[in-house]
């Protein structure tokens, strides 16, 4: 024990004079205050801590500095508000998208198909470029024409902050039932199909050196004919499916959004990996040009379909309660009326961002931890983070666990997002502040530390929060008549500084690994 | 004698450096062999290029009657080859078991090979609950080799395992290696001449990213001209 805090005693001194500047910061104010502002801290923290997790995960493993990261965490956020808000256009989406994606679903299968035969190389090398071409021009051409209800960002009746405002009201405008009339329904499946099928041969035509006499299975094609049912219900049960989410009770389309946002950013991972990460590995530079392009894409791309004005994503009657018995006093008192706001202490507290936010950041933070120490993936994540090439040598295949992991981060992100959706509402810039946080706490933490995320992530939500609250309530200068109120600009500055702080004391972060 | 691995002429390139340029070696079934040279002449790189860690840009590698040069590691380490690295490359935050474990090819892979693990290295199974970075030197390489025993590999490429030992340990580990060769095909990388001498039945000197001389293990010892020339001790 002795050695453990010999060994440790810079951190443990560092640790110990951030709780004594916690305790001082909660003498200051009165006993409600100090409640909301560390449930706010916490909120704050969960949410930082979704994508400084996910960051950390893919940068142990993989090296990869995911600048894009905080633009996904936005994506993930407006494609769950979608789900929730317009639960139409994601339907009408569902077979358009499960098509395009089906021929991914097969990329175990065709190293197997023989090359086709051609007298040239320089045929060789122009046929990957043309399946691909072929493959764009039938998208464009089908795409554009396909029925997809959605809103318009041009018109203010029509856009997306009509239809959340709407909403939120509770009087959801009547969704458009799907017609084809610009193009036939069979040739645009079929058209979607072939295109699909041959733009992601065309891709795994590209850097085939040798022939691996590796088996199919029936494996192979799970992926494949899950995404065709997928497509095929989408398209014939369109109207049917539109009306049964339409009708559902909030609850279970939030749930429903989460799960959409979740699996989304997690399949968006997973093609960004595979596709442009993977040719970059040797390439750092390369790797910090590509997904810092790819976040300003990204938020183009977001201000394109949704618009530059911000909106809000109405909360789901679990937690969004009114009436007399509001605010709650006590949990069953909650319990019975879904109250949005309870109170602690005499503060009010709201329930989703003060109270659910941080569970859903605990639970995740015990699940993510669970993976990583008792599943053998989480196994291998741990020792691929030491030595990549020691575990490929020991006959598993890393490149598969590090698009598993891209995934998973990306994944995060994208849980961060539509959890803070109803928080922090949408907008274009939400994900580089919450990145920027992100970046700071990993730095206060420990860049590849798992619990250092966390702890990181909590510091910055607190620090961030009690500024914020101190900023109206004053801080006496003690010995003086001086009420010292911090400014706004304080806020990110305080996390900067603290940054700055420990980074100087312990230049790994707090619980970072010395090198 | 049939031939397990069999190198021929592979070129292989770090970088831009053309670090091999014609390694051959030709390890028979069931043998130990231990490939000798000065530092840097490329004996690592030359295991590294068995295992596809770095690929052979020429030259082909044949494993059990199949070309492997080119395929991913993992595909090669799947087709039963352990590998042993230099500097051991114990994953420093799994625990001793966890270190194992991970080697699984097959699930019960551990389960099954340990008794016959612990029963080579005794001093692992108190360790079992460790983590990786808390062993010594010697128990660092015992995990190591243990590791390239969890699965069922039929050939072992053990790089350095004498480097940096004590005297002592150096002794168990030539025994535990000699224990291994009666199952399993052993290609070794050995700086130390009197421990390559006294394990291996077979040698390839390489030199300068060429292999110069091979032969049996026994004709070496006494041509102490060639010692000198190539290895630089006597």
């Amino acid at each position: 024990m002795n050695t453990f805090i010999r060994k440790n005693l810079t951190l443990l001194i560092t640790l110990a004079v951030l709780t004594a500047l916690f305790i001082a910061a909660a003498q200051g104010m009165e006993d409600k205050d100090f409640v909301i502002t560390l449930l706010r801290g916490l909120s704050v923290g969960s949410v930082t801590f979704l994508v400084a997790s996910g960051f950390s995960l893919i940068f142990g493993l993989l090296d990869v500095l995911n600048l894009a990261h905080g633009t996904l965490f936005m994506i993930g956020a407006y494609i769950g508000w979608t789900v929730y808000v317009r639960p139409d256009t994601f339907v009408d989406l569902l077979t358009p998208l499960a098509l395009t994606l089906s021929g991914f679903a097969l990329r175990d299968v065709y190293p197997l198909l023989s090359p086709p035969r051609l007298a040239s190389a320089r045929m060789k090398r122009i046929l990957p470029w043309a399946l691909i071409l072929v493959s764009v021009l039938l998208f464009g051409v089908i795409l554009p024409r396909y029925p997809i209800a959605i809103w318009n960002v041009e018109n203010y009746a029509q856009s997306p902050v009509t239809y959340a405002f709407m909403t939120d009201q509770g009087t959801r405008l009547p969704f458009p039932a799907m017609t084809f009339d610009k193009i036939s329904p069979i040739l645009a499946i079929v058209g979607l199909l072939i295109a699909s099928l041959v733009g992601t041969y065309g891709l795994s035509l590209f850097g085939k050196d040798t022939q691996h006499a590796t088996r199919w299975s029936w494996k192979s094609f799970i992926g494949f004919a899950l995404l065709l049912i997928i497509a095929l219900i989408g398209f014939l049960f369109n109207n049917a499916l539109t009306q049964f989410l339409a009708n559902l009770n909030s609850n279970w389309l939030f749930f429903i959004a989460v799960v959409v946002a979740v699996s989304s950013g997690a399949g968006l991972g997973a093609l960004m990996e595979a596709t442009l990460i993977r040719p970059l590995y040797s390439r750092p530079i390369y790797q910090l040009m590509l997904t810092l392009g790819l976040s300003a894409i990204g938020i183009e791309m977001v201000r394109a379909i949704w618009g530059r004005p911000e909106f809000v994503m109405p909360k789901p009657a679990f937690f969004d309660g009114a009436g007399e018995a509001c605010p709650a006093t006590t949990f069953a008192d909650w319990w019975a009326n879904h109250c949005s706001t309870i109170l602690l202490l005499d503060g009010r507290v709201r329930v989703y961002n003060e109270i659910f936010i941080p569970l859903v950041g605990i639970v995740v933070l015990i699940a993510v931890w669970m993976l990583l120490q008792r599943t053998r993936l989480g196994m291998v994540i741990r020792a691929g983070v030491q030595d990549r090439e020691m575990v490929e040598a020991l006959g598993i295949n890393v490149r598969r666990v590090f698009t598993m992991v891209f995934s998973l981060g990306v994944g995060l992100a994208a849980l961060g997002g539509i959890l803070a959706a109803p928080s922090m509402g949408l907008s274009n810039t939400m994900g580089e502040s919450l990145f920027l946080n992100a970046l700071i706490a990993l730095a206060i933490g420990g860049l590849t530390n798992y619990p250092g995320a966390a702890l990181g992530s909590v510091l910055v939500g607190l620090i961030q929060q009690f500024i914020i609250k101190y900023g109206q309530i004053g801080i006496p200068i003690p010995f003086t008549e001086i009420i010292f109120k911090p400014t706004p600009p304080l806020v990110p500055a305080s996390t900067v500084l603290l940054m700055v702080i420990i980074l100087l004391i312990l230049p790994n972060g707090l619980l970072g690994k010395k090198e | 004698m049939e031939t397990i691995l069999d190198v021929q002429n592979i070129h292989t390139f770090i970088g831009q450096y053309h670090i091999l340029q014609g390694v051959d070696v030709r390890v028979p079934k069931g043998s130990i062999i231990a490939l000798l040279g000065r530092n840097g002449a490329g004996k690592t790189t030359t295991l590294k290029s068995i295992l596809g860690l770095t690929s052979p840009r020429e030259g082909k590698v044949i494993y059990e009657g199949r070309e492997i040069q080119g395929m991913r590691s993992f595909e090669i380490a799947s087709l039963g080859i352990g590998f042993v690295p230099e500097h051991r490359a114990i994953f420093r935050d799994l625990t001793v078991e966890e270190n194992l474990r991970i080697a699984e090819r097959v699930k019960g892979d551990y389960t099954r090979k340990r008794d016959f693990i612990f029963d080579l290295f005794p001093d692992l199974k108190r360790l079992i609950t460790l983590p990786g970075a808390s062993l010594s030197g010697g128990q660092q390489q015992m995990l190591a080799i243990a590791r390239a025993l969890v699965a069922d590999n039929h050939l072992l490429l053990i790089d350095e395992p004498s480097e940096g030992l004590a005297p002592v340990i150096i002794e168990h580990m030539m025994k535990a290696i000699q224990l291994l060769s009666k199952d399993s095909t052993i290609v070794l990388v050995e700086q130390n001449f009197l421990v390559a001498s006294q394990l291996a039945e077979y040698y390839v000197i390489i030199e300068e990213g060429r292999s110069v001389k091979s032969g049996a293990m026994k004709d070496l010892v006494d041509d102490k001209a060639t010692i000198h020339r190539y290895l630089g001790a006597a």
